[in-house]
């Protein structure tokens, strides 16, 4: 478009040019249109039949500054600009001086990198720079053309990653690459240029140590640039930025190989380009004290550094997200995934490295492309390995159940906005699937009932998949109803009503898990009684308990929070919202909409939490103190998670908020007639179990 | 409402509501800074969208207060196609404050929009955008059969959020990166209260049969 504009000068096509179609007629309107105007009022249109004001709505109008971004631009197409001198090669005819270029230049593409990768498009930041779109216009400039190279391979490298991940709208801007050169001729061999031109700098650093050191001159080697006080300063700062690039690219590359194989190698390359950091960090202060003339001028300079520090600090962050992943044991279960995936979105990592995230887990419809889903998701369900091979996977549901499994693992990589509406959608697809299956094994299970054999091993799959999925579902609405306080989706009148939903939550999935649990260890004792009778039977009862029982006290603490809000309320320290034009029932049917649809859990409803929160006040409290009881669990399960690192801080967080919350109520109880007691609540033990701070005012 | 969102150039921001409210407890402090005007509310004279000589005065203040670039066509699409929804604020002969709306079928619901409520700086913290202007454009939906009515604000206008959460909206989304400076957005949603939910209250006006719901209602340009 814009090279268009600058390379024919406006004029008007032939009319006769314009041929008639089967339908159409071409017309020159040019005289109705003048004739119009003369009798046009402000705010009139002339308009076809098919004009629709909604349709209208997305015109563009030319040469207003803000829709019209093409008018900011100085020249109208590359050829133009690369005409007017603005991507010289080499960038100075000066040595010195092109060494700094460049190196600006490198330190602008590793921004404009960063920038792409926060969400905005590939050729409003990266290719923005003229060097990267004419790849043949560097060959001259082994620096810069390696450089160059090295960055296309690398956005080719995490495009593609994260086009395959996608999942939403997220990565729209980020994966439109319009027409832009992705791979230049030879782009695959990136690494053997920048090797090389690594190696020519080591030398000439080499040289230069060498010959300050005064013990020898060496003439065969041609310096990088002019001045001998500053060679070693530019030669190192160049190549901690070549080397980052070199094991950035290794990164990526060491991360696609299938089956996780290339972790451990990843990892090595991750320290190197974190070390790298560090290097470019501190050649940050020669190279502005001997910055050239050009950006010494302007103020560009400093905002450049600031912006080199951003990028880095991003790519820190990167890296160590990068890393987690790496640390990745690959662990054949199921369970152990889910909760890599959501400790992992702990640290809010951006969507480069959720999309390697989600590739690492499924691959080929498999777990890290290398454990069957169907396999995993019956172990998962406590079954023993002879399930695996049964004919039970070729049923359509599991086959159906096998794609939710695999549709769960990649929504937990999204952005928690997305992962929140989409897991709550997902819960009627549990949900149904689950009747589906329940008709369909009972179906099974009348024909295969007919050998005895048969009958009693179908049965137990059933029965182990079903408790299975039941608790995935609830597991699933209570990650939904979590997620909503990291988004900060509820205020203070909606805390009750959400701890009631999340304790009733809670309850079934402490259920299930019990019921599943309980069921698999049947099936073990069973087997070492058959080997022989052991006191092991009491240590396996005891961990399972453990994981019921750490649930327990959320229970708790989740029925204590909701009982609070509704004493608060009902005791008139909290003022119920006043809308005029709705009620609290209202809000309740928004805000569990999607848990309601699905049934999660049955037989729930705005009666049944009004009938258990009505009553609540600061002596019923008294009699029932549910955070004591949360306290108490939290405090005794923990010797059974001593090595569980995550889940031993998750309960001492809840023995946290449990003891501040239990201390606040005793003081609203205490002072329940003073006007100055001022309540309010905080994120600050827990993500998502509040703590009031009570306060005299 | 993601039709619009795919329909319209990527370069096109989003509607979005600009008030600002008093946060809940936290009066005092900011509202002694804000250089408000004095005025009494009974000054203060509201009119529903009256045609087309109220187009620069709407243009004008939500340019002033939104950065997203309208065109003439965006503010015509919505005072044209449902005027009733629209009002202005005047103090004085001058325009202080306006909400845009619209309404139609969304998915099966009859739903009100939202689209843009500004208010200038002076003249903000007494009500003129929730208690009047907002609401009045909320009652002519619930009396058009709106079952509901949405809207989307920026996560960080804490004024707006509160705002809205009086009158009964809630957090129904969280819209990742949804403007173009990069930050979220709430949906926010205000059910209506169903008559078969609430026996004791009076039915709801009946539906707006002719009402142009549909995006390509009728235009009234020449």
């Amino acid at each position: 478009m814009a090279e268009d504009r600058a390379s024919e000068p406006p004029s008007i096509p032939s009319r006769a040019s314009i041929p008639s179609g089967d339908n159409s007629v071409w017309a020159d309107v040019s005289p109705l249109l003048h004739a119009a105007c003369q009798d046009l009022q402000e705010g009139e249109l002339i308009h076809g039949d098919n004009f629709n004001l909604f349709a209208a709505m997305s015109a563009l109008e030319i040469m207003d500054p803000k829709m019209d971004s093409g008018i900011a631009c100085t020249y109208y197409s590359l050829d133009e600009a690369i005409e007017n001198g603005v991507a010289p090669v080499p960038v100075s005819a000066d040595k010195t001086t092109d060494v700094q270029c460049v190196i600006d230049i490198m330190d602008h593409l590793l921004a404009c990198e960063a920038t792409w990768h926060k969400g905005h498009s590939l050729a409003q930041t990266v290719y923005s720079c003229l060097y990267l779109l004419r790849p043949e216009r560097t060959l001259s400039h082994a620096l810069l053309h390696s450089y160059c190279k090295v960055i296309r391979a690398t956005c080719k490298a995490i495009l593609s990653v994260v086009s395959e991940a996608r999942t939403h709208e997220e990565e729209d801007l980020f994966t439109m690459s319009y027409g832009l050169p992705l791979s230049g001729d030879g782009d695959e061999k990136c690494l053997s240029l920048l090797n090389a031109v690594e190696e020519t700098i080591s030398r000439q650093l080499r040289s230069c140590k060498a010959s300050s050191s005064k013990r020898r001159v060496s003439e065969d080697i041609e310096q990088l640039q002019n001045n001998p006080d500053l060679e070693e300063g530019y030669c190192k700062a160049l190549l901690c930025r070549l080397r980052f690039r070199k094991h950035f690219y290794h990164l990526l590359m060491s991360m696609k190989r299938p089956q996780g194989r290339g972790l451990e190698m990843a990892r090595k390359h991750i320290a190197a380009c974190i070390s790298e950091i560090d290097y470019i960090k501190k050649s940050s202060d020669f190279l502005r004290v001997n910055a050239h003339e050009m950006s010494k001028q302007n103020l560009e300079n400093t905002t450049a550094s600031v912006y080199l520090f951003q990028a880095l600090e991003y790519f820190m962050k990167l890296l160590q997200d990068l890393d987690a992943i790496c640390s990745c044991t690959l662990a054949p279960s199921l369970e152990a995934a889910l909760l890599f995936v959501v400790k992992f979105q702990k640290s809010k990592p951006d969507l480069v490295a959720r999309a390697h995230l989600q590739l690492l887990l499924v691959q080929d419809g498999k777990l890290y492309g290398r454990d069957p889903i169907f396999s995993m998701t019956t172990r998962a369900a406590g079954l023993p390995e002879v399930a695996e091979m049964h004919d039970i996977q070729k049923n359509e549901f599991m086959v159906q159940l096998g794609q939710l499994v695999i549709n769960l693992l990649k929504i937990l990589c999204t952005n928690a906005a997305w992962q929140r509406r989409k897991l709550g959608k997902m819960l009627q697809d549990w949900r149904v699937t689950y009747v589906q299956l329940e008709m369909a094994f009972k179906e099974e299970f009348e024909e295969a009932s007919k050998t005895s054999n048969n009958k009693k091993v179908c049965f137990k799959i059933y029965q182990h998949i079903l408790a299975w999925v039941e608790e995935q579902t609830y597991w699933i609405a209570f990650r939904f109803l979590n997620l909503g306080f990291e988004l900060e989706l509820y205020s203070v009148h909606d805390y009750c009503m959400v701890y009631w939903y999340t304790y009733v939550v809670l309850i079934k999935l402490a259920e299930k898990k019990h019921l599943r649990m309980s069921m698999s260890s049947d099936s073990a004792k069973k087997k070492t009684k058959k080997k022989r009778d052991s006191f092991k039977d009491g240590e396996t009862d005891y961990q399972i308990s453990a994981a019921v029982l750490f649930l327990q006290s959320q229970i708790y603490l989740s029925e204590g929070l909701s009982m609070m809000f509704a004493a608060l309320r009902n005791e008139h320290r909290i003022v119920p919202l006043q809308s005029p034009f709705n009620t609290e029932h209202e809000i309740f049917v928004q805000q569990f909409e999607l848990l309601q649809k699905a049934c999660v859990p049955d037989h729930v409803s705005y009666a049944t939490f009004k009938e258990s929160t009505i009553h609540a006040n600061f002596a019923t409290l008294a009699i029932c103190d549910y955070f004591k009881e949360a306290q108490r669990i939290a405090k005794e399960v923990k010797s059974s998670f001593a090595n569980d690192p995550d889940t031993m801080a998750e309960l001492r967080r809840i023995e946290q908020v449990a003891e501040r919350n239990s201390i606040a109520l005793n003081v609203c109880r205490a002072g329940a007639l003073d006007p100055k007691l001022k309540i309010s609540f905080a994120f600050c033990h827990h993500p998502f179990y509040a703590t009031a701070i009570v306060k005299r005012s | 409402m993601p039709k619009w969102k795919n329909s319209r150039p990527i370069y096109v921001g989003h509607f979005r509501s600009f008030c600002c409210g008093q946060e809940m407890g936290h009066k005092g402090a900011e509202e002694e800074e804000m250089e408000n005007v004095e005025f009494e509310a009974s000054e203060i004279e509201y009119v529903s969208y009256g045609g087309e000589h109220h187009l620069p005065l709407i243009m004008n203040l939500v340019d002033q207060e939104l950065s997203e670039p309208y065109s003439i066509f965006t503010y015509r699409y919505f005072v044209y196609l449902w005027p009733q929804l629209s009002f202005l604020a005047f103090h004085k002969g001058k325009c202080v404050g306006t909400v845009v709306c619209k309404m139609g079928e969304h998915r099966n619901t009859f739903r009100g929009y939202i689209a843009m409520l500004v208010v200038i700086k002076p003249y903000r913290g007494r009500g003129i955008g929730t208690t009047e202007l907002v609401t009045r454009s909320i009652k002519v939906m619930m009396e058009s059969g709106c079952e509901e009515v949405t809207l989307e604000a920026e996560v960080t206008n804490k004024g707006a959020l509160a705002l809205y959460g009086r009158l009964g909206f809630i957090r129904a989304k969280r819209l990742f990166h949804y403007y173009l400076n990069g930050v979220d957005a709430f949906r926010l949603k205000l059910l209506f209260p169903r008559s078969e939910l609430h026996p004791s209250l009076p039915l709801m006006a009946d539906k707006y049969e002719s009402q142009m719901q549909s995006d390509q209602g009728d235009t009234p340009f020449k």
